[in-house]
């Protein structure tokens, strides 16, 4: 990729709070048109690395660019659309208040912008924030964030709170942005919710960037965790032997197993034996990854 | 983007609240100037009581024109507690929301998002604060200047009056700047607080014990509480020390804060 087109480009990133290193020499750059997923446990670095980006605080080392500058600058800042971690807005404002708000203080925007977004999450504006439930308040964020149609855009685990659907909403306002070419750094603790979106991933660990690569190829060596439901007690055996099963519990008619990878031989083995449920448990990212991050566990196991 | 955007959101979203203060202190300020005729009717027995009090008790009651005299009836009624305090109490839980108390409820973040610097919100904000606070005095005074006839305080000139109130409200706005600051510089709501709070009790408490105690005394120079009650602008009109001391402290003080916030982390 060529660099000079990057629409964020951090480079040797380090912050360290007293003798807390929250990020150490990071390199991340995002592109036109590409969803980028920083993954990353709780307490990884993501949110100071997104602050970082966005002038809340300032580098030890390294550099934050973001459209070719710095959020310092205004012009920049205009074409940034932003939700943090921890959403809290005025609460003492009513919803449309807060739009309005900061839509003049992007210099004025068409409310039937505002109102449009509003509606394609079903968020009442008309609603005080502090009366709003968790995922309500966060669509609020979500929409200050998208209703000026940023160029970039900075979410810090977005849709945390939202229930699937409205989850789903959300990516898809992340890919109409895309296409628009906007670039678009999008933070998660988990794999799934940004697997369906995001071109190339950054997993981060204590503050380190361990592994970036495009989704496809983490998915092959992604691992899901997962419990298998059968009509009737497992045929002995049944389970022996599958390509990329790596651990297998059976009890009477249920199996849990860990599978590196593809699921596809486990699912052709099982084909024929009534399998009822599957479910998944790959929610936790320091299990779908659990090897990447084994070797350096040792001694200081969080 | 246009100025003055963050300043009218503050103002709307305080206007509520803003209204209550308001009643309170013109209900304040009328009750205290309707009540004048009776202290001066009983006038001779409080002059007796107020002079067998130690001095210091009774410069830091702000009677030490006696209590029964207009002036020194408001202001050891009004101007040397009452009226400061609320103003105080006000001008500082303001100063400390701007930036340390927005910051620690996490408003500040989102907002600075936003195309806005952050001196604009730092310098808009308290542009709201010393608004609000100037409008309180003004109410109250207002209200001391209308009454005056009908209570029998007449001989106070309105030029005195406004005086008293430029005096008053610059001391609260002091308190309220220095919280302000160093919630700017530092972003703790507690330490914000504590200093609004802890200076202006300490040096009341300095301009009170003054006439006692001699230590006190060879540091009264350092409180604006001196500065604003002594002498007093209701009988001396405007003096330097209780508009322009004020204003040499408060000015520079709200311009290092602001400086601090405008480059460091955000907490």
């Amino acid at each position: 990729m060529n660099h000079d087109a990057s629409l964020i480009d951090v480079r040797g990133l380090t912050k360290r709070f007293g003798t807390l290193t929250a990020v150490k020499d990071l390199d991340l750059r995002v592109g036109p048109g590409e969803v980028y997923g920083l993954l990353g446990p709780n307490g990884a670095g993501k949110t100071t690395t997104i602050r970082a980006l966005l002038g809340f605080i300032n580098p030890t080392e390294g550099s934050v660019g973001l459209l070719g500058g710095h959020a310092r600058d205004l012009a920049i800042r205009r074409r940034v659309g932003y939700v943090g971690g921890d959403v809290t807005l005025d609460r003492n404002l009513r919803a449309e208040n807060l739009l309005t708000w900061y839509a003049d203080l992007r210099g004025g925007l068409p409310w039937k912008n505002i109102e449009q977004l509003c509606e394609r999450l079903g968020l009442d504006p008309s609603r005080k924030i502090g009366q709003l439930s968790t995922g309500n308040r966060r669509k609020v964020a979500i929409v200050q964030a998208f209703m000026h149609d940023p160029d970039v855009l900075v979410l810090d685990e977005p849709t945390a709170g939202l229930d699937p659907l409205l989850q789903r909403d959300v990516l898809d306002l992340v890919r109409s942005r895309r296409s628009a070419g906007a670039g678009v750094l999008y933070s998660s603790h988990t794999l799934p919710e940004v697997e369906d979106i995001a071109d190339r991933i950054g997993i981060l660990r204590r503050g380190v960037l361990v592994r970036e690569d495009t989704i496809a190829s983490l998915r092959d060596v992604a691992r899901q965790r997962l419990e298998l439901r059968f009509a009737h007690d497992i045929p002995p055996g049944l389970l022996d032997g599958v390509e990329g099963i790596s651990d297998v519990v059976v009890d009477g008619r249920v199996a849990r197993v860990v599978v590196d990878g593809s699921v596809a031989a486990l699912v052709d083995r099982v084909a024929g034996h009534q399998v009822e449920r599957i479910v998944s448990h790959d929610d936790d990212l320091e299990d779908v990854f659990f090897h990447y991050y084994q070797h350096d566990e040792d001694g200081d196991a969080t | 983007m246009k100025g003055g955007i963050i300043l009218v959101q503050m103002l709307r979203e305080r206007r509520r609240g803003f209204l209550w203060w308001s009643l309170g202190i013109a209900a304040l300020a009328v009750i205290t100037a309707a009540s004048y005729p009776a202290v001066k009717d009983a006038g001779r027995g409080f002059d007796e009581f107020m002079e067998s009090l130690p001095e210091g008790v009774v410069q830091m009651m702000g009677a030490a024109d006696g209590i029964t005299t207009p002036a020194g009836y408001l202001n050891s009624q009004f101007y040397a507690n009452v009226f400061p305090i609320v103003l105080l109490i006000f001008g500082i839980a303001a100063g400390t929301w701007s930036i340390a108390g927005a910051e620690r409820e996490g408003t500040l973040e989102p907002l600075l998002a936003n195309p806005v610097p952050r001196w604009r919100v730092a310098v808009e904000r308290l542009a709201g604060v010393t608004l609000l606070l100037a409008m309180l005095t003004l109410i109250a005074s207002a209200l001391l200047v209308m009454l005056r006839d009908p209570f029998e305080l007449s001989e106070l000139s309105v030029g005195n009056l406004a005086a008293a109130g430029v005096g008053v409200f610059l001391l609260a706005l002091l308190f309220a700047c220095l919280a302000f600051a160093v919630g700017a510089a530092t972003g703790s709501k507690g330490l914000a607080i504590a200093t609004g709070a802890g200076l202006a009790t300490a040096t009341y408490v300095v301009f009170g014990l003054s006439s006692l105690v001699e230590f006190f005394e060879n540091l009264r120079w350092s409180s604006p509480w001196y500065w604003f009650l002594s002498p007093s602008p209701l009988t001396e009109g405007w003096t330097f020390q209780a508009i322009g001391a004020p204003l040499l402290v408060l000015v520079p003080v709200a311009v290092i804060g602001i400086a601090i916030f405008h480059r460091r982390d955000l907490t």
